[in-house]
């Protein structure tokens, strides 16, 4: 039997998964850091939760283009539509999609 | 808000022509740029349209009504508090999708939204063709063309404009998910039956619809959260997690997703286009001017131009303009007021200081107005965003993001408007960051000192010395970055995300607009300034009091004696007591750095000795001494007005930072130059103190990081 403060320290932990924010959910090799997709790759949204991106057009299921993407830069160039965004390397990290 | 007095509210993205139409509207002469952060604060104008007055507000641009940054509150705040009669909402046509966004959110609200779509020809160009009827029936609201760059009929739009005020129509409702729709409907129902307990809907929330309030609960918005009381939170947290549990995303990620999935129909519905091109022309021209290998010598010949304009160009422009003016308002007007009989104190005062000042202004206007105009074409060419993508990679190593390289570059021209332009960044660390680095680039201000000082003592090669000084300036900023970033701003700088607009050919029209609105504000508030300082350092030397150092009961002016008691602090960087006259234009200069060239032509100049060239020659005594002032003027405190602007915008303590921090830096480098440049054994004294002095100063800085760390 747990002690009534280890029960709550498993609740935590537990509580501490459950309000985790959710990761993309594709499989291996399905898809793909949008940080890593090489210049003049297009691909397709798949996951995205950053609202400032998805706000400017970086939804769920757009077609992406990569324009510049260079390793040691801090950010990428991406065209969305007609659009052109800088986009910092962070946040391209966290972006998921799937080359077409 | 009234029936008589209608307010109109101009909003959209960044960028799609809101100042454009606000000056088409009014009459007004609003800067207009291809940049996004033009207007920070909400600009007020009005036009007359069959015997009622409207109001119109130009908005700062935003892509949504999330409000993350200050410029985006600005706007958000103003729709909701004020709540406009109308909210022009103009849309780019050749990006319908992404601008949409913020029209469905402004319908959300209840606003009562009259739909602009910009930029046509650019969308016909692209072979994008609208149906504006048939979006009109799906959105609910009135949508028509315009074409704003062109010769626009003000007068149909006005009508429209009083149509809509007269019959508004009911915008259609947004549908989401069937299961957010569900805990939607249960954010609401909690709201309702709380609302008793919620100190907000007495306060404002009552205007508000009730979906919308639902909506922001939702997404998390801190300011709708700030006022829900902590015992309602969990059961609104309960309805947030089971939309993230249904979609496994974060609940504003899903919100947006299907705000875009009703934009993404619709647009499906009633625009039709041909396939977009693999390249644009934009793009074509990126592949150079961003390239690895062309783009960072290309950033800098481009600035260097920009300076090389300002200086070579307006050099003769100065000379006839400083010859023509003093013939003109010291010498001819001096000799009439000589021939009416007017006292010689009061004709001084009127031809050589007030002539003389305004002589003084004349030769400001052209290097500013080239150094404006340059501004101008790089801003509305679309280039100023790249060049904040090329710079980005420099200002990271100081912590800060690339967008920030806009309110560095505004600081060229001066640094009022640079510290409001902070506030298109979003982190707060990331604003007073910027803010603390503007003073470094040489505004507009400083370079007629500049010219004037480096015309006289580097006749061959001006433009180099004050392209050298600009240089410096940003290679201080960096440095002085560097060290804010290792103690104060230890965090990492906010997300980088920026549009890069398409390249336009700039207008000449907008381009002489933008820079003759600039020059005016500037002339004006610098005319005002430096004929002030003319006079009050006139009055002062005029006035005298027995000189207490010399001990001998002598009488000398107020001026010289305050002058005198501040240069001993200045020797170590070249000022002899002799030239207390550098002190006293240091002085001026903390009220306005223009200044400093009238105080000098005020000083330097007497009926005994009338060549000012000379005096200053002598003055000075060496090139060193005359470097390290220059190096003083660059780095020292800023400017009454912009040390004002601190305190506005981030408070008492970081504007006295800037103060002492600039001016123990700008002594500590002008000490360091000019004994480094006139070497002499005493020399080693002077610098073993510099460099105890940039210890204590870098541990001092380390000391308020450890208490007053910005971080977020």
């Amino acid at each position: 039997m747990l002690s009534r403060r280890n029960r709550v320290r498993l609740r935590q932990f537990g509580r501490r998964f459950s309000l985790r924010s959710r990761t993309c959910n594709c499989r291996r090799g399905d898809c793909l850091e949008l940080a890593k997709l090489s210049t003049g790759r297009s691909a397709r949204i798949l996951c995205n939760n950053d609202i400032k991106t998805i706000e400017r057009g970086l939804y769920h299921g757009v077609k992406i283009t990569s324009f510049r993407n260079e390793p040691d830069e801090p950010n990428i160039v991406v065209a969305v539509g007609d659009s052109r965004y800088v986009l910092d390397r962070r946040i391209a990290e966290q972006i998921r999609v799937r080359i077409i | 808000m009234s029936k008589n007095n209608p307010v109109i509210a101009l909003a959209g993205n960044p960028n799609v022509g809101k100042t454009t139409l606000f000056n088409a509207l009014t009459g007004s002469r609003q800067t207009v740029g291809n940049w996004p952060g033009v207007t920070v604060e909400h600009k007020q104008g009005y036009y007359l349209y069959q015997g009622r007055r409207y109001e119109v507000i130009d908005l700062p641009g935003i892509y949504s009504l999330s409000a993350a940054s200050p410029d985006e509150q600005v706007a958000r705040n103003y729709i909701l508090q004020k709540k406009p009669d109308l909210v022009i909402n103009i849309v780019d046509a050749s990006n319908l999708e992404r601008n949409l966004y913020l029209t469905v959110q402004l319908l959300e609200l209840g606003a009562p939204v009259l739909l602009l779509l910009s930029m046509i020809d650019i969308a016909q160009r692209n072979q994008i063709s609208i149906e504006y009827e048939h979006m009109e029936s799906h959105l609910g609201i009135a949508a028509l063309p315009l074409v704003l760059n062109r010769r626009l009929d003000t007068q149909a739009l006005m009508q429209q404009i009083e149509r809509q005020l007269e019959l508004p129509r009911e915008p259609v409702t947004i549908h989401y998910d069937e299961v957010v729709e569900q805990h939607l409907t249960a954010v609401q129902e909690v709201l309702q039956a709380q609302a008793e307990d919620i100190p907000a809907f007495s306060d404002g929330w009552q205007s508000l619809p009730l979906n919308w309030l639902a909506l922001k609960l939702l997404e998390r918005d801190v300011k709708i959260w700030e006022p829900v009381p902590a015992r309602l939170a969990p059961l609104l947290e309960k309805e947030i997690r089971a939309v993230e549990k249904h979609r496994g995303q974060s609940s504003d990620a899903v919100l947006a997703d299907d705000r875009y999935g009703f934009i993404r129909g619709l647009v499906k519905d009633v625009v039709k286009r041909k396939p977009l091109p693999k390249s644009t022309y934009s793009d074509r021209i990126d592949r150079f001017a961003l390239s690895r290998i062309a783009g960072l010598p290309l950033f800098f010949v481009v600035m260097y131009l920009v300076f090389l304009l300002a200086v070579r160009v307006s050099q003769p422009l100065i000379g006839w303009i400083d010859a023509g003016l003093t013939w003109l308002l010291v010498d001819r007007w001096g000799a009439l007021l000589a021939l009416i009989g007017l006292p010689q104190w009061l004709n001084y005062l009127f031809s050589a200081a007030l002539g003389g000042g305004i002589a003084t202004i004349g030769t400001f206007i052209p290097p500013i107005f080239f150094i404006f105009m340059s501004l101008s074409i790089l801003e509305d060419s679309g280039y100023m965003a790249r060049a904040a993508f090329i710079a980005d990679k420099f200002m990271r190593r100081i912590g800060l993001p690339g967008k920030a390289f806009i309110p560095l570059l505004v600081g060229f021209g001066c640094t009022v408007p640079a510290i409001m332009a902070t506030r298109t960044l979003e982190s707060k660390r990331d604003r007073v960051f910027a803010s603390l680095l503007t003073p470094f680039m040489s505004c507009g201000a400083k370079l007629p000192v500049y010219t004037f000082l480096a015309m006289l003592f580097f006749p061959r090669r001006a433009d180099l010395a004050i392209f050298g000084l600009y240089l410096f300036g940003v290679v201080m900023a960096m440095l002085f970055g560097l060290a804010l970033k290792k103690t104060i701003f230890k965090t990492q700088p906010g997300n980088f995300v920026m549009e890069l607009p398409p390249y336009h050919i700039p207008t000449l029209n907008a381009i002489l607009l933008h820079t003759w609105h600039r020059l005016k504000d500037f002339v004006l508030r610098a005319g005002k300034t430096i004929l002030l300082v003319i006079i009050v350092v006139n009055i002062l030397q005029v006035v005298s009091l027995p000189d207490p150092l010399s001990g001998s009961g002598q009488k000398v002016s107020i001026l010289e004696l305050g002058g005198k008691a501040l240069t001993p602090l200045l020797h170590p960087m070249g000022i002899s007591s002799a030239n207390w006259e550098a002190s006293v234009a240091l002085i001026s200069g903390l009220f306005a750095k223009e200044a400093i060239v009238g105080t000098l032509q005020g000083l330097y100049r007497s009926d005994a000795a009338p060549d000012l060239e000379a005096n200053l020659m002598a003055g000075f005594g060496s090139r060193a001494a005359m470097v390290a002032y220059l190096l003083f003027i660059l780095l020292y405190s800023p400017c009454a007005a912009s040390l004002t602007m601190l305190f506005r915008e981030h408070g008492s303590r970081w504007m006295f930072f800037a103060f002492v921090y600039l001016t123990a830096l700008a002594w500590i480098i002008a000490t360091v130059a000019y004994q480094v440049l006139a070497f002499n054994p005493r020399s080693w004294l002077w610098l073993s103190l510099s460099a105890a002095l940039v210890l204590i100063f870098f541990l001092s800085l380390k000391l308020i990081g450890r208490s007053h760390a910005v971080k977020t």
